[in-house]
């Protein structure tokens, strides 16, 4: 039975003259599972808007929006409310009340049930969603990951027919995110609620997913079965989202049904590339060669492949080598935040040397954020020694530390913005007398004729210079916080770099950003490491790790564990690994991403 | 229309109602009561800038703008903590009187009072700190305009702010400990009280120049964007 | 362990109200003594045992000052016990600061116990029914103040690691603060929007809003509140005949020794001692089962 049809949707924000949707025109089924891709700016959270009513976003629109046989225009308030959920993306600011029972019932109150009436939905849902336990506590003193469930769960109590998502997991953990979408299933299959879900993570969705529709620059490009999107994908930027067994499918042309998930994904590899296994061990360092080869510009990776596999045992030292002159250096730290808690870090030791990129990977609490504030300065340990550049953390003289020397991405880039336009923020960051400015000095001073430039004019170059460098300039004259968060995140690394740091550390850098924007931010990350910027992050996201990083090591039990290249890394780890490792284990060994696979077929079929 | 007159007699029927419990108070119980009756009166004072905002269809950015600007004034006694009685509460308040109007200005100070002693203890100050920060915003509300403009009037606000807070405050405590208001011992108290009085107008001028024109511009922008 | 506050927010408040109110309107001292030390005896159990040392170094002397001083600036009463600076020095202004210092430090104790049972999930119960939007308003600040809190840390960090401003002296931090405190209202205002359409896409606005809460009626609140409504008519009755009034000026009245006055002391004594009684139980009960097994 339909339960929602658009039809003939367009909608134009004021002052724009662009349509940010575009004839949209689709029809939902009961019980429906529908996953949204798109770019971030393709219109996807504007049309998801559109279908809920009280926070339909002001602007020009026409065409009809039908729930359940009736225009949602003309729905009454209390059913309108009642009948269609919204989940948005930052779990923490969606709550309202300082109590998790109060923000349970706050809908049912809104729509004037009896506190009798009330409690027994509320007592159900939370056990339902397994917050019984929590009913009586603050909201704040839940994760992050409870917290997107307590939203869900205040928005099922009021039964919804409809429920409307936009990437609610983007700012949570892996495990957490895994979680909510399981129970977003369960939601789905045991109460028969129809849903729609925008989301950047795919991996798991496509197969959850009974319908998957593609948006493009406001269009309805795709609306089609998950394994008829996977096969249409190919050329499209969206691909780059798609899950890690549909790209490697389709970089094969191998002609059978699309596999779209890593269990579909082992069995397509082992039935048309399994079996005799040859050459399987020398992938691993093929790859690490080809990076290498891809950084000296070189395009003619086949050849080069099979050059490599010739000698591939020779060049199995690259990670034993340690470049001279080690850029940061925790030594034997031992830290914990308050007298009677226990260590938090137990004699961390780690020595990351220029230009190099590190990526610290690690479950939730496992210290890394807190060796990355240890590292800062911003958290002392009771024992050990930080050396930065050379020089232990405590001589420097306070805001020394941070000059031309160290600096930090944080995870909420908001944390950094205090202008009203990116460029007056930009503008900020500049130190007037500092390196940087010098250099671009001597640089302007080369170009033109030795006149006295104003110290404005200095600050436009370094600006113009470093937005171009990051593909920003069209964002100059934006309120920052008018901006999407992969928007935000160039900008607040805009500032920082203008900070001209030696060693920049990342906070979570993937966190709520689209595939495409994370491609970006790897190809950036590798262009600073080349220009001797050293790069420590730290992450969740082992798929980027695995494209991005020089090294890794795993944090747990207050320690980094197994210090390697993400090759080796990946490889030896059965779960907290890539997927597209976990789909080519025992088949090829030493493949961590969907190159590596794809250049282990190909090899293969030969 | 029907509103507009409820609120009308509320109002009537509360400014009716302070001096009845003044002068039935100070007559059942004898006059050495004045401490309980003043709770009574401040908080009868409140009343009617409550009831209007109930009785208001507020917008709910209204609503949350108010929460916001409530919890920040509440947290600078946490961010602030390294200076001694540095309290950015009046400060506060007064920016939120001048640009998001009296009502608001009014709430935010009573609404400080009550929350921030969630924390830090309820008694029976806390209808007189309502009191005295609602009317500090209130007032701010009222002359707007002018602080708005005027930087030398900004800067005498800030010390009047800070003067009659505690001026305030003192009466509370001479009622308190006297059972009745006795000139001399609130003469006392103003006496000792002058250092912290000092820090209150030091803090708030110096909290005022430097934010009212930052935060002012924020809430203009908020105002705009959602038409509270 | 606390037992008084499982009682209903009602009850509750109507119990405070009442010590409250007859703690502000007696001076005499038999009343005033009862209310104090049932005040502090309840507190004894509700607060913890090192805090409540602190706490009463800390209110003992301010109250002995309260009561030394009064004479200095009351000069009232018929015993004068010495001259100081040509004023008299009366033994009734010296009894009568004793009692204010005791009233004082009575409402200061039970306000303490009031805090320790009274929650604001209470407050709000109570106040959402009369001003449920202030009251709504208060629960969204109590919300927002530990978020705005780790997010001050969060952005106080990041500015830090800019390395942009010195920090040498205290100008110096508290204009690097006020600049974080502006970008924290940004921050706050600005992603309030969020909350905005959380709260109107679950309907609120709709007429007819009702109010939740957990509490429910139970045979001991019922119980609670009768006994607390009996003792508070005797004790106003005896104030109201006159038998419990007391003078300090011009000359102090002597302790009345009727019926009803006994009465009265003796419904203030259960009023006064009520929680107390109930706390000791539990926990002794508890200690019983705790010892039995």
């Amino acid at each position: 039975m339909e339960i929602l049809r658009v039809e003939n949707l367009d909608f134009t924000y004021p002052d724009s003259k662009t349509k940010v949707i575009d004839d949209i025109s689709f029809s939902v089924n009961e019980g429906e599972f529908i996953v949204v891709m798109g770019e971030s700016g393709c219109g996807k959270t504007t049309l998801l808007k559109c279908l809920k009513k009280e926070i339909a976003p002001h602007g020009e629109k026409s065409g009809n929006i039908i729930f359940s046989g009736k225009n949602i225009e003309e729905m009454e308030q209390r059913e309108s409310a009642a009948s269609i959920g919204y989940v948005l993306q930052r779990p923490e600011l969606q709550i309202v009340t300082d109590k998790v029972y109060h923000e349970m019932a706050f809908g049912l109150e809104n729509l004037g049930l009896s506190v009798e009436e009330m409690r027994l939905k509320v007592g159900e849902m939370a056990s339902y969603f397994g917050l019984d336990k929590v009913y009586r506590s603050d909201t704040d003193t839940l994760s992050g990951g409870q917290k997107q469930l307590l939203n869900l769960a205040s928005i099922m109590v009021m039964s919804p027919k409809l429920l409307l998502l936009d990437e609610p997991t983007s700012q949570l953990d892996p495990i957490a995110a895994s979680e909510f979408i399981a129970t977003l299933q369960k939601i789905n299959r045991e109460l028969g609620t129809t849903i729609i879900i925008v989301e950047h993570r795919l991996e798991e969705l496509f197969s959850v997913a009974d319908k998957v529709m593609v948006m493009d620059s406001g269009k309805l490009l795709m609306n089609n079965a998950p394994k008829t999107v996977a096969t249409k994908l190919k050329g499209h930027k969206m691909f780059a989202a798609a899950p890690t067994a549909v790209r490697i499918y389709q970089s094969l042309d191998v002609n059978c049904e699309c596999p779209i998930n890593v269990r579909e994904g082992r069995n397509f590899l082992q039935t048309h590339f399994g079996g005799e296994k040859i050459r399987k061990s020398s992938i691993g360092n093929v790859r690490e060669n080809i990076i290498e080869n891809e950084k000296q510009g070189e395009k003619d990776v086949k050849s080069e492949l099979e050059l490599q596999i010739c000698e591939n045992k020779a060049n199995t030292k690259k990670e034993t080598s340690i470049k001279p002159g080690a850029k940061l250096v925790l030594q034997d730290i031992w830290f914990r935040y308050e007298k009677h808690t226990p260590d938090v870090l137990r004699g961390v030791n780690l020595t990351i040397n220029e230009g190099e990129i590190f990526a610290i990977l690690g479950g939730n609490g496992s210290g890394k954020t807190t060796t990355l504030n240890v590292a800062l300065g911003l958290l002392n340990p009771y024992k050990g020694k930080v050396i930065i550049n050379g020089k232990p953390i405590g001589k420097y003289k306070s805001a020394k530390l941070y000059k031309n020397n160290l600096s930090v991405l944080p995870q909420d880039p908001q944390t950094l913005f205090t202008e009203k336009t990116v460029e007056l923020d930009l503008m900020q960051a500049i130190d007037i007398s500092g390196e940087a400015v010098k250099k671009v000095h001597k640089e302007v001073e080369k170009e033109v004729e030795k006149t006295e430039i104003a110290t404005t004019k200095l600050s436009q170059v370094q600006i113009n210079k470093i937005s171009q460098q990051l593909g920003i300039k069209h964002l100059l004259q934006k309120h920052p916080y008018d901006l999407s968060g992969g928007e935000q995140q160039k900008v607040a690394l805009a500032k920082i770099l203008l900070r001209n740091p030696k060693v920049i550390l990342l906070d979570e850098p993937t966190k709520g950003i689209d595939s495409c924007a994370k491609e970006e931010l790897s190809s950036i990350i590798k262009e600073l490491s080349k220009s001797g910027i050293t790069v420590v992050m730290v992450t969740h996201d082992v798929e980027f790790c695995a494209i991005t990083a020089d090294r890794c090591g795993l944090f747990f039990d207050g320690n980094i564990m197994s210090v390697t290249t993400p090759t080796k890394f990946f490889n030896v780890n059965n779960f907290y690994t890539t997927a597209a490792s976990r789909m080519s284990r025992d088949i090829f060994d030493g493949c961590v991403t969907v190159n590596d696979v794809v250049n282990a077929c190909v090899n293969n079929l030969q | 229309m029907k509103s507009t007159k409820q609120k009308q007699i509320i109002k009537i029927l509360i400014y009716i109602l302070i001096p009845v419990v003044i002068v039935a108070g100070a007559t059942a119980f004898g006059t050495k009561k004045y401490a309980f009756l003043s709770i009574v009166v401040m908080l009868l004072a409140c009343v009617p800038f409550f009831v209007s905002f109930e009785k208001k269809n507020a917008k709910v950015e209204r609503m949350l703008a108010l929460a916001v600007l409530t919890a920040i004034s509440i947290l600078g006694r946490y961010i602030f903590g390294f200076i001694p009685h540095f309290k950015p509460i009046t400060a506060m308040v007064i920016i939120t009187g001048i640009y998001m109007g009296g009502e608001m200005g009014f709430l935010c100070g009573a609404l400080s009072a009550v929350v921030s002693n969630f924390i830090f203890g309820q008694g029976p100050w806390t209808t007189f700190q309502m009191f005295a920060w609602g009317f500090t915003g209130l007032m701010a509300g009222v002359f707007a305009k002018q602080l708005k403009e005027n930087k030398p009037a900004l800067l005498l606000y800030a010390c009047l702010a800070g003067l009659s807070y505690s001026l305030m405050l003192d009466v509370w405590s001479t009622i308190w400990a006297e059972g009745e208001f006795n000139i001399k011992r609130y003469v006392g108290y103003i006496i000792t009280s002058i250092p912290t009085t000092l820090t209150y107008i030091v803090s708030n001028i110096m909290f005022l120049l430097i934010l009212t024109r930052p935060i002012g511009e924020k809430l203009d922008r908020i105002r705009k964007k959602y038409g509270i | 362990m606390k037992v008084f506050e499982n009682y209903h927010p009602i009850v509750l408040f109507i119990y405070f109200i009442s010590v409250l109110v007859i703690a502000m309107f007696e001076t005499n001292p038999v009343i005033l003594g009862l209310t104090l030390l049932g005040g502090v005896l309840f507190a004894l159990l509700l607060v913890e045992k090192k805090r409540f040392v602190k706490d009463l170094v800390m209110i003992l002397p301010f109250m002995l000052l309260v009561a030394l001083t009064n004479p200095l600036f009351s000069h009232n009463g018929v015993t004068p016990l010495f001259f100081l600076n040509g004023n008299a020095v009366t033994l009734e202004a010296i009894l009568y600061g004793i009692d204010i210092a005791a009233m004082i430090m009575a409402v200061i104790y039970w306000f303490k116990c009031y805090q320790e049972v009274f929650g604001s999930d209470k407050f709000l119960y109570l106040f959402g029914k009369i001003i449920p939007k202030v009251a709504l308003v208060i629960s969204m600040t109590l919300r927002f103040i530990p978020l705005l809190r780790r997010q001050y840390k969060k952005i106080a960090d990041a500015q830090k690691c800019l390395g942009m401003y010195e920090d040498k002296s205290i100008i110096d931090k508290a204009k690097v603060v006020m600049k974080n405190v502006s970008i924290l209202i940004t921050w706050s205002l600005e992603n309030s929007v969020d909350t905005s359409m959380s709260m109107k896409a679950r309907g609120y606005g709709i007429k007819g809003r009702t109010n939740y809460h957990n509490f429910k009626i139970h045979k001991m609140d019922k119980i609670l509140l009768i006994i607390t409504l009996l003792m508070d008519v005797t004790v106003f009755t005896g104030m109201i005949t006159g038998n419990t009034t007391f003078w300090f000026y011009p000359e102090i009245t002597a302790i009345k020794t009727t019926l009803l006055a006994f009465t009265s002391y003796l419904a203030h004594a259960v009023l006064s001692f009520t929680p107390f009684i109930i706390e000791l139980k539990e926990n002794l009960k508890w200690k019983y089962y705790v010892w039995k097994i």
